[in-house]
C-alpha cells in the first residue's frame, strides 16, 4: 500500500520534541513521528540536538553518522544541508548530534540561532527537533523555537514533576525574551525563583505584577502568554487513568499557571516498541499495525492538520 | 485566563455555561481525579493545603449545578458574558477519554473492535445497529453500568439496545430517548444515531406489536 504523495507544505514546519525527564520517549516519538510522515509521502528531516546522549540515529537505522551537528558547532561545516545524512527510509533525512566526539560542545546561543534559521530553510515539509532531557537553556531554546512544541510525559510522578518544571522554565524564558523594559525583565527573572520576595508563585501572579508595573508590557505579556501553547503527549499509558492524565495536566496548567496546553494524544505501552529498537528500526516500520503505531499515527495526523491550518491562515 | 476567584461554577468544571446534567457529572468526576489530594496531575505543584481551595470550589460548583433547582436558579442569575472562557471541543479521537466516566483499565483495544476501522465504523451513513453502538462504546472504554448510572436508564434496556433485542424494549418513544442518551454519553452525533437506530427498530417490529411493548403499560 503506497500512499500517494500529499501536497507539500510551503515552508518547513519545525516540530520540537522535549520534556523534562530523560527516558520518557522523546527520541522514540521524534523518530517514529518523522518516519510516519515520511511514509505518508512528506519530506522530513529529523534533527538530534541531544549532544550529550545522541540516540536518534539508532532509531533511524544509521549506525555511524558521517557528519553531525558537532561539525556545525566547531565550524568545520557551515552549511547545514551538507550535514544531512541519508537514512534507509525514503524521504527521511537525519542530522545527527555527534559522531564519536565525547568533548563535543553545545553550540553557543548565537550558533543555535543560526542553526535554527538554517533548519527552517531546509527544502522539506517537517523538521523534527529532538531535544535533550532537562530544563537546560539550550533545550528550552530548541523547544521554544519550534512552530510546535511537543512535551512527552510519562504517567509517573517524576515525569509529571519535571514536566511542570520544564513548562515553567520555558514559559519564563519566553516571557523574558518578549519583555522590552529592563525592570520588567528583571521582575520576570526574579519570579523564576519559586521563593521570590515579590510573592509571585505562578505565571498568573506574574501577569498581575507586570500589569501593575507597566500596562503596556502587561498587554504584551498577556498576548505572548496566549501564543505559548505546548502540546502534551502521554507515552506508555497502560490504563484509562493514565490516558486521563493528559486532561488533568491540561486542567492543572489552565487553573494553576493560566497556560493553555493541548492534549494531542497518547501512546500505549506496547512490547512491539522494544522489538523495534532491538532491530534498530522505527516501530512504524516494523509493526505498523501495533497499537502504539496506530496511536502514533493519530498524533502525526494532528501535526499535519496543525501545519495545514497554519499554512492556510498565513 | 481568570483567577479562581473570578471563575463561574461552569469555568471551575471547565464546561460551557448551561451544560446539561450528564456533562456536569462527567466534568465533576474528571475534576475530582485531577485535584485529588494525592493525585498524580498536581504532583510537586502545591504546598500542603494549597489545592484545598480548588477542591472546595469544585465541590461547591458540583453542589449547585447537580441540583435541578439550584442549577436553574444559578443559570438565571448568570450574566451573559460572565463566562467568556472558551472550552474548545476536544478532537474526536480524544473525546472518548473525556467522556469516559470511570472506565475499565488496561484493555484499551478489546478484540471485538480490533477488526474495524475506527473512523469508518463511526462515520458515514451506514446504519446504526446495536453492535455498532457497542463497538463505539468499547472503543471509549466505557462500562454499560456507568452509562446506566449517569443516564438513569435501566442497564438491562441498554443491553437490549446493544443486542438489537427489539421485542424486549419498551415503547418506541422511550427507546428513542434511551438511544439519544446512550449516544450522547459515548460522544456520538445523537440525533443521527437515534434516527438510524429507530428506523431499523420500526422495520423489525411488526406493526401489530406496536405500541404495547410489554414494559410500557399505560
Amino acid at each position: 500500500m503506497t500512499a500517494s504523495t500529499p501536497p507539500h507544505l510551503p515552508k518547513a514546519r519545525l516540530v520540537a520534541v522535549g520534556g523534562g525527564k530523560g527516558g520518557v520517549g522523546k527520541t522514540f516519538l521524534s523518530a517514529n513521528l518523522a518516519h510516519t510522515l515520511a511514509r505518508a509521502g512528506y519530506k522530513v528531516v529529523a534533527v538530534d540536538t541531544d549532544i550529550e546522549g545522541p540516540n536518534l540515529h539508532t532509531w533511524l537505522g544509521v549506525k555511524a553518522p558521517r557528519a553531525s551537528l558537532a561539525d556545525f558547532v566547531s565550524g568545520r561545516e557551515s552549511r547545514v544541508e551538507n550535514l544531512l545524512e541519508e537514512t534507509p527510509h525514503h524521504g527521511l533525512g537525519l542530522l545527527a548530534a555527534t559522531h564519536g566526539n565525547l568533548a563535543a560542545a553545545q553550540p553557543s546561543a548565537a550558533r543555535r540561532a543560526e542553526l535554527l534559521a538554517a533548519l527552517r530553510e531546509l527544502p522539506c515539509d517537517f523538521v523534527f527537533v529532538d531535544c535533550g532531557a532537562g530544563a537546560h537553556p539550550a533545550n528550552i531554546d530548541y523547544f521554544l523555537v519550534g512552530d510546535e512544541g511537543l512535551l512527552v510525559l510519562h504517567p509517573e510522578p517524576t515525569s509529571v514533576e519535571n514536566t511542570y518544571t520544564f513548562i515553567r522554565a520555558a514559559f519564563y524564558r519566553r516571557m523574558q525574551l518578549a519583555m522590552q523594559k529592563h525592570d520588567v525583565r528583571e521582575c520576570v527573572r526574579e519570579a523564576m525563583d519559586q521563593r521570590n520576595d515579590r510573592g509571585i508563585r505562578t505565571p498568573l501572579d506574574l501577569l498581575r505584577a507586570v500589569e501593575e508595573m507597566d500596562p503596556e508590557e502587561g498587554q504584551r505579556f498577556a498576548a505572548t502568554m496566549k501564543t505559548f501553547r505546548p502540546r502534551v503527549v502521554v507515552n506508555e499509558v497502560a490504563s484509562t487513568e493514565d490516558i486521563k492524565l493528559g486532561f488533568s495536566v491540561r486542567s492543572v496548567c489552565r487553573k494553576f499557571f493560566g497556560i493553555e496546553v493541548d492534549y494531542v494524544g497518547y501512546i500505549n505501552r506496547d512490547r512491539a516498541v522494544r522489538d523495534a529498537i532491538l532491530l534498530r528500526k522505527p516501530l512504524t516500520e516494523v509493526h505498523p499495525e501495533s497499537d502504539a503505531a496506530v496511536y502514533l499515527q493519530r498524533v502525526a495526523g494532528k501535526l499535519v492538520e496543525a501545519a495545514r491550518n497554519a499554512g492556510s491562515s498565513a | 485566563m481568570k483567577p479562581l476567584s473570578e471563575m463561574t461554577h461552569y469555568d471551575v468544571l471547565e464546561i460551557q455555561a448551561g451544560s446539561p446534567a450528564d456533562e456536569v457529572e462527567r466534568a465533576y468526576r474528571i475534576a475530582q481525579t485531577t485535584w485529588a489530594a494525592d493525585g498524580l496531575a498536581t504532583y510537586s505543584l502545591y504546598e500542603e493545603g494549597e489545592s484545598e481551595s480548588i477542591r472546595e470550589r469544585i465541590e461547591l460548583a458540583y453542589q449547585v449545578l447537580s441540583g435541578p433547582d439550584t442549577k436553574a436558579e444559578y443559570d438565571r442569575r448568570l450574566e451573559p458574558g460572565e463566562t467568556e472562557m472558551d472550552f474548545e471541543e476536544v478532537d474526536l479521537d480524544l473525546q472518548f477519554v473525556d467522556e469516559t466516566v470511570a472506565g475499565p483499565s488496561v484493555d484499551l483495544v478489546p478484540a471485538e473492535i480490533e477488526a474495524f476501522d475506527d473512523a469508518a465504523d463511526e462515520g458515514g451513513d451506514t446504519e446504526w445497529t446495536g453492535a455498532r453502538l457497542r463497538r463505539a462504546r468499547l472503543r471509549r472504554g466505557i462500562d454499560l453500568e456507568k452509562i446506566a448510572e449517569v443516564t438513569k436508564i435501566n442497564p438491562t434496556y441498554l443491553q437490549y439496545i446493544e443486542q438489537d433485542q427489539f421485542e424486549d424494549l419498551p415503547a418506541a418513544v422511550y427507546v428513542r430517548g434511551f438511544v439519544v442518551s446512550l449516544a450522547r454519553c459515548i460522544g456520538l452525533e445523537s440525533g443521527q444515531v437515534a434516527d438510524g437506530y429507530m428506523a431499523r427498530l420500526r422495520e423489525h417490529t411488526p406493526e401489530k406489536r406496536r405500541p404495547p411493548g410489554r414494559h410500557a403499560r399505560r
